[in-house]
């Protein structure tokens, strides 16, 4: 037995073979890494159902012989892929909406083309939403919809349910969507109005590039990629490790240009004037006031995300007009919420009894 | 086995996790002052700049080049994007012209879908 502060001595030549076979792994294994490609992703069977330009309406093949009435228009943030929601069988929150009898529709974006750069906030929210709503509804042949919003996909999807209260959304959830957008403090400094001049940038890139969008999350955390990569290192003897760390990494820095018109509309509205928390929203002239959305609502939050911290999402579950609203805080970060070992224990199962018995 | 108050190797993890965090929260102090965002928003400003000149340097070179230019390439996309747009509409409304004659066929697209009957499970229960 081990002495609480002391050292086993017995255990050291075992501990030191373990070391050893982990560094001779490390070895091998550095070398297929860098030899070999991470798992495949996305792959639980879709059909496009439309696409056009940067949007993309996909629809998935049902896994069991019943399904609830309502289908689920999953909408994807805009600055990354929606395959952070369908990772590998066995960590696919699309194939476990599946196997628990949900008809899941997603709206999932491709990098806007350069004769985008024009795609204003009302493109994606009093076009884009609409349009694959409508296609829903076309082809599961239901009026009501149920909307899951992802961080911007939540925002995008607020702005919609607010513009149109009166249906066909019938439940809502968003996972991790900020509304007052002085929260995000580190954000609101990259983009001070004194300093950041938004208009020059996009009239002069036209779309903004990933690699600025990448950067501008990877500075909220400097020393982190350092850090996984030395942590990589250590584990690469343990495929588990390796894979999991594939799939975020790779999905991680895949992150998609922004269209400028609609940068220029979030910097100026969201980040500037913070007019979503203020109530002085406005899409395509029409006022956005989410007092106005009254469905059902659930917001999860992440307790440790450093992308929307809490107090930046917080106030949307008060300001709702909803009485059936709840929030939800689980354990994790920004992507861990939703993807990974972590959100198959957490968040899955809590939407999965949540949204069940309001999706009849 | 040792300890983890001990275990060499738990230590080094549990350094490199506490120098991570020290470092992201030094960072984040300082970029939250304005003048970090002045200085980061010049070389931004610049670099913005920088690329747009590069950009149009480039064009030029292209047509100096006899090479098709980058608005042209744009054009050839945009039309072969819609005329994609245009099979997928064809394909869908030969598809529901399809289900409405009733000759449903072993293509997943017309298979027949799960009929939306479910009901959640009843509290403690399995689900259906």
């Amino acid at each position: 037995m081990n002495a609480p502060t002391g050292l086993d001595l017995a255990s050291i030549p075992e501990r030191i073979q373990t070391e050893v076979r982990r560094a001779i792994q490390r070895s091998i294994k550095g070398v297929e890494y860098f030899g070999s490609s991470g798992p495949a992703l996305g792959l639980t069977p879709k059909d496009v159902l439309h696409a056009r330009g940067t949007m993309n309406l996909y629809h998935y093949r049902p896994m069991v012989d019943e399904i609830y009435r309502v289908p689920i228009l999953i909408v994807m943030a805009t600055t990354n892929r929606g395959y952070i929601l369908d990772l590998v069988p066995g960590q696919s929150f699309i194939e476990f909406l599946l196997k628990r009898g949900y008809d899941v529709y997603m709206l999932d974006w491709t990098a806007p083309k350069p004769e985008e750069k024009s795609l204003r906030m009302e493109d994606y929210v009093l076009d884009f939403i609409p349009d694959c709503i409508r296609r829903v509804q076309q082809d599961s042949g239901e009026t009501d919809v149920t909307v899951i919003g992802y961080c911007f996909g939540g925002v995008l999807s607020l702005l919609y349910g607010s513009i149109f209260p009166d249906g066909p959304m019938k439940n809502l959830i968003c996972f991790t969507t900020p509304i007052d957008f002085r929260e995000m403090k580190l954000f609101s400094n990259f983009s001070d109005r004194r300093y950041f001049d938004v208009d020059r940038l996009v009239d002069s890139v036209g779309n903004v590039p990933p690699e600025m969008i990448l950067s501008s999350f990877e500075m909220l955390r400097p020393a982190s990629r350092a850090a996984s990569q030395v942590q990589l290192w250590e584990n690469i003897w343990n495929d588990e490790y390796v894979k999991a760390y594939r799939m975020m990494d790779r999905w991680g820095t895949d992150t998609l240009p922004l269209a400028g018109e609609y940068f220029r509309a979030i910097t100026k509205d969201l980040m500037w004037d913070n007019k979503l928390f203020n109530d002085t929203m406005s899409v395509g002239g029409r006022p956005a006031d989410i007092s106005k959305i009254k469905v059902p609502i659930l917001h999860a939050v992440a307790e440790h995300d450093h992308i929307v911290p809490y107090d930046a999402a917080k106030h949307l579950i008060t300001k709702v007009g909803s009485s059936d609203k709840e929030e939800v805080m689980l354990k994790g970060g920004h992507v861990s919420l939703v993807a990974g070992a972590n959100a198959i224990k957490r968040l899955w199962p809590k939407l999965d009894s949540w949204l069940g018995g309001r999706s009849i | 086995m040792a300890d983890k108050g001990n275990d060499p190797v738990a230590i080094w993890q549990t350094m490199i996790g506490e120098m991570e965090k020290g470092f992201n929260s030094f960072a984040n102090q300082a970029m939250t002052s304005p003048e970090f965002s002045k200085v980061v928003n010049q070389v931004g400003g610049a670099t913005a700049g920088a690329q747009k000149q590069l950009g149009e340097l480039m064009e030029k070179y292209l047509v100096s080049m006899n090479l098709p230019s980058r608005a042209q390439m744009v054009g050839m996309a945009e039309r072969i994007q819609s005329i994609e747009g245009q099979l997928n509409e064809i394909k869908a409304m030969l598809h529901q012209m399809q289900r409405a004659s009733g000759n449903i066929s072993n293509d997943h697209t017309s298979a027949p879908r799960p009929p939306r009957t479910k009901r959640p499970p009843a509290p403690g229960g399995e689900p259906k």
